[in-house]
């Protein structure tokens, strides 16, 4: 082994024995620098995420928070929402919701997507939830990350530009045929004063028994022109363009109404067997409103209450829960045009066989005014109860209301100061109260 | 002068020395310790000792007894896949030159990959090895002080010698308790292996100042304190034993040694003999050997074993090998050649490889192989 080796190489000046003091220096050279890359790109995403306005959580497959970002923080103002359920901290319930984007997309590992109404610190928020599968490429572990975009606004933008619509259409509609059944409205009633006042001449001429008779019909004559030009007046007030402007507006009055705008519609045979008890309010429940505005809160509910006896559809904004007892499907759709609906004012005039009820309540109290409408019906079945409100929600088949009745009608009771809410039991009918403040004395 | 360079590890010397093992270890970044010994250390109670202290101290360790007296290179690939499979860091070698070199070439292979013959020669090492912390216990090897380590290579029926400051362990703890419990065999070959380290690196051609004190000192303290040391195990004797074989490790390691030391290998490789009991058979042969050239350093050595005395130097000189001769006999070990080998016929293979073993450079006499072969026939 000498051949190559020389004195100097045992000596060894230039060798030392070898540390690892260069290698790890280079070690932590290049741990340093992986640090600050894997820095530079947490700030990144962290930017990013931050950027994103809607609210993200990460779900694990238990639906158990493993991350949020700050709008989720903005938005519930929970302070530690790590490892707590997902439907714990929206729903305050113990079990998962049966909608849930995130359970179905972790069944079929595909985005999933779902609108939902959350009732978060007082107040209803509707949100777009699109869920989305993604998977741990170290541990193989599945997550659900979880966007949910508040289009609460946006669906009430929605709602009142559908309603604007609607209520241009028929303010257009109104003036028409206000216009148009004025005209011989106008004649009618003056010919049949005319033929009034010619009939006293006839006194003693003709036989008493026709002149009474001619007497009658002008009179009547001149009552259902009167009876006319109040429908008229009512579907001009109806629709008159929205306004703000509030002015004092007494409850029995849009009850009385609404109910003469409904009277034709009740005349179908389907509603034979309703009846509609409408019990005034002894001292006049007045309040500063817009009276439009109110009266269409009140056919809202009186439609939607009439649609809870129609078995061949939900209400708006109600689930269909099956006919319930008594509902007018089971009677026979051929039988006579007996009226059994009693659109009365203080009701009582009831007979044996009317099995459907409507209710209608003008009430006053120390500090609010309102009313109650409450039906015998089918009932909402709980899941619907908090998305009721809610623009767009309908269980109607196509055609019969986008859903936007209840949620116009939550819109102009909020802007009046007011409160709308329901009670409701399946097979037992449901209640709205709508409570207005009462003006300063 | 020529430029010369003095390294040695770090040394803890004491009676007791052996207890600061653990914090040393972990100083070095120990949590899994490889422990290498061999089965004589075992039986001894050494080796359970080393092992109490560090579970003691929440060290966990693995144990490598694999270790023959010249240890081979398949004992090293062996303990360096032991190394990586149990994932250990600090190496610890306890015993005399087979276990520390064994622990030397499984920090080459675990520091450097490859195959332990790829690194003979001076200066091949190129790779960081795994701290090494080392227990001698034999008051005699050096190799706990030195850059060198001699592996047999099997197939070659050769040791290899490999040099490299890498080699030099991180800490040497020197506890001369341990010597107590040696066999009078085993004192008497390390003794007499220390003392042909000191007298082969004072002639070395790589002498220097630092290394002659460090000789000069370490044959004075073996002379003195052997026959005490082998007749009453006297404690102080065994001390300074281990001191003579350190400062002897000192000299040799920085100074190279001689062709006693080739001739040694070469029997090592192909005979497997005891180290140590090749030198009182060598000794006095390789000094007459040298004596042309090395009048001054020799006579300076025979003060030391006939005492000073009024004479020339080369009087001087002959006496002492004289006496070294006698005093070899005297201890009852082999002087002769041939009452360690079967048969005179290896000799010329013996001579032709010794001429190649890198002691061979450093010799103060140039040797051709036919040399190597006269001072084997002369010692026979």
């Amino acid at each position: 082994m000498t051949q190559g080796t020389s004195l100097d190489d045992l000596i060894g000046i230039e060798h030392s024995k070898l540390g690892f003091f260069q290698e790890l220096r280079q070690t932590i050279e290049q741990l340093k620098a992986a640090h600050r890359d894997s820095e530079r790109n947490r700030l990144e995403i962290e930017a990013i995420l931050d950027g994103i306005t809607d609210l993200m959580m990460v779900l694990s497959k238990d639906l158990r928070i493993i991350a949020v970002n700050h709008v989720f923080y903005d938005i519930l103002g929970v302070r530690d929402p790590e490892g707590r359920y997902c439907y714990e901290i929206f729903r305050h319930q113990d079990h998962p919701c049966p909608e849930c984007p995130a359970h179905r997309s972790f069944v079929t590992d595909e985005v999933c997507r779902e609108t939902s109404i959350f009732r978060i610190n007082g107040r209803k928020l509707q949100f777009e939830m699109v869920a989305s599968p993604i998977k741990d490429p170290a541990t193989q572990d599945r997550q659900i990350l979880i966007f949910k975009r508040d289009v609460t606004l946006e669906k009430e933008f929605q709602a009142k530009f559908h309603q604007a619509e609607k209520m241009a259409t028929v303010g257009m509609l109104a003036a028409g045929v206000a216009h148009e059944v004025n005209n011989p409205l106008t004649a009618i009633h003056g010919f049949a004063e005319g033929i009034l006042r010619r009939v006293e001449r006839l006194r003693g001429i003709v036989d008493p028994e026709m002149h009474a008779d001619l007497a009658d019909y002008a009179g009547t004559i001149l009552g259902e022109c009167g009876r006319c030009q109040e429908i008229v007046h009512s579907l001009l007030t109806f629709s008159r363009p929205h306004s703000s402007e509030f002015s004092p507006v007494n409850l029995n009055v849009v009850v009385g109404d609404t109910l003469k705008l409904l009277h034709n519609h009740l005349k179908q045979p389907k509603y034979r067997r309703v009846r509609i008890d409408a019990r005034l309010c002894p001292t006049a429940p007045v309040v500063l409103a817009c009276e439009a505005q109110l009266k269409q809160v009140m056919l809202n509910l009186l439609v939607n209450a009439l649609d809870a006896f129609d078995g061949s559809a939900g209400p708006e904004g109600k689930g269909q829960a099956g006919p319930p007892k008594g509902d007018t499907g089971s009677v026979d759709g051929d039988a006579p045009d007996g009226v059994e609906y009693l659109p009365t004012v203080n009701g009582g005039r009831g007979r044996n066989g009317v099995e459907a009820v409507i209710t209608v309540t003008p009430f006053r109290d120390g500090r609010h005014a309102g009313f109650v409408v409450r039906d015998t019906g089918s009932g909402i079945p709980p899941e619907h109860l908090d998305s009721l409100f809610e623009p767009f929600f309908t269980t109607k088949p196509v055609g019969r209301g986008i859903g936007i009745g209840l949620s116009t009608c939550y819109t102009i009771v909020t802007e009046h100061g007011g409160d709308i809410r329901v009670e409701s039991r399946v097979g037992e009918g449901s209640t709205f109260t709508v409570t207005l403040p009462l003006p300063p004395e | 002068m020529r430029i010369t360079k003095f390294a040695i590890p770090e040394i803890i010397f004491g009676h007791g020395s052996l207890d600061h093992l653990a914090p040393c270890a972990r100083r070095l970044g120990a949590s899994r310790v490889l422990l290498v010994s061999d089965k004589g250390l075992e039986s001894s109670g050494w080796v359970e000792r080393v092992m109490d202290i560090l579970s003691g101290n929440g060290l966990e360790w693995v144990y490598f007894a694999d270790c023959s007296s010249n240890p081979r290179d398949h004992q090293v690939h062996e303990g360096a896949q032991i190394y990586r499979e149990e994932r250990a860091d600090v190496v610890i070698a306890l015993g005399g030159g087979s276990p520390m070199d064994t622990a030397k070439g499984i920090g080459t292979i675990v520091g450097n990959g490859g195959r332990i013959s790829d690194y003979e020669g001076a200066n091949k090492i190129m790779r960081p090895l795994p701290p090494m912390i080392f227990l001698p216990t034999t008051a005699g090897s050096g190799s706990d002080i030195s850059q060198f380590c001699i592996i047999t290579d099997v197939e070659r029926r050769l040791k290899m010698s490999i040099i490299s400051r890498s080699l030099v362990p991180n800490v040497s703890i020197i506890d001369p308790q341990v010597l107590l419990t040696k066999s009078e065999e085993l004192i008497i070959a390390s003794a007499i292996d220390a003392f042909a380290h000191a007298v082969e690196s004072y002639l070395s051609l790589l002498a220097s100042p630092f290394t002659d004190h460090q000789a000069l000192r370490a044959m004075e303290l073996i002379m003195a304190n052997l026959m005490p040391a082998v007749e009453r195990r006297d404690p102080h004797a065994l001390e300074q034993l281990s001191i003579a074989s350190t400062a002897a490790g000192m000299s040799f390691s920085n100074a190279g040694l001689g062709i006693g030391h080739s001739l040694a290998h070469s029997l090592g490789g192909m005979f497997d003999v005891l180290h140590g009991l090749v030198h009182p058979v060598l000794l006095p042969h390789v000094m007459r050997y040298n004596l042309p050239v090395s009048v001054d350093r020799l006579a300076a050595i025979g003060r030391i074993v006939v005492g000073p005395r009024v004479a020339s130097a080369e009087s001087i000189a002959r006496a002492g090998i004289e006496r070294l001769g006698e005093f070899f006999a005297g201890l009852g070990v082999p002087v002769r050649l041939g009452q360690l080998l079967p048969d005179r016929s290896a000799l010329e293979t013996i001579a032709r490889t010794a001429v190649h073993d890198a002691c061979t450079l450093t010799n103060p006499r140039a040797v051709t192989w036919q040399d190597l072969l006269t001072i084997c026939e002369e010692a026979w």
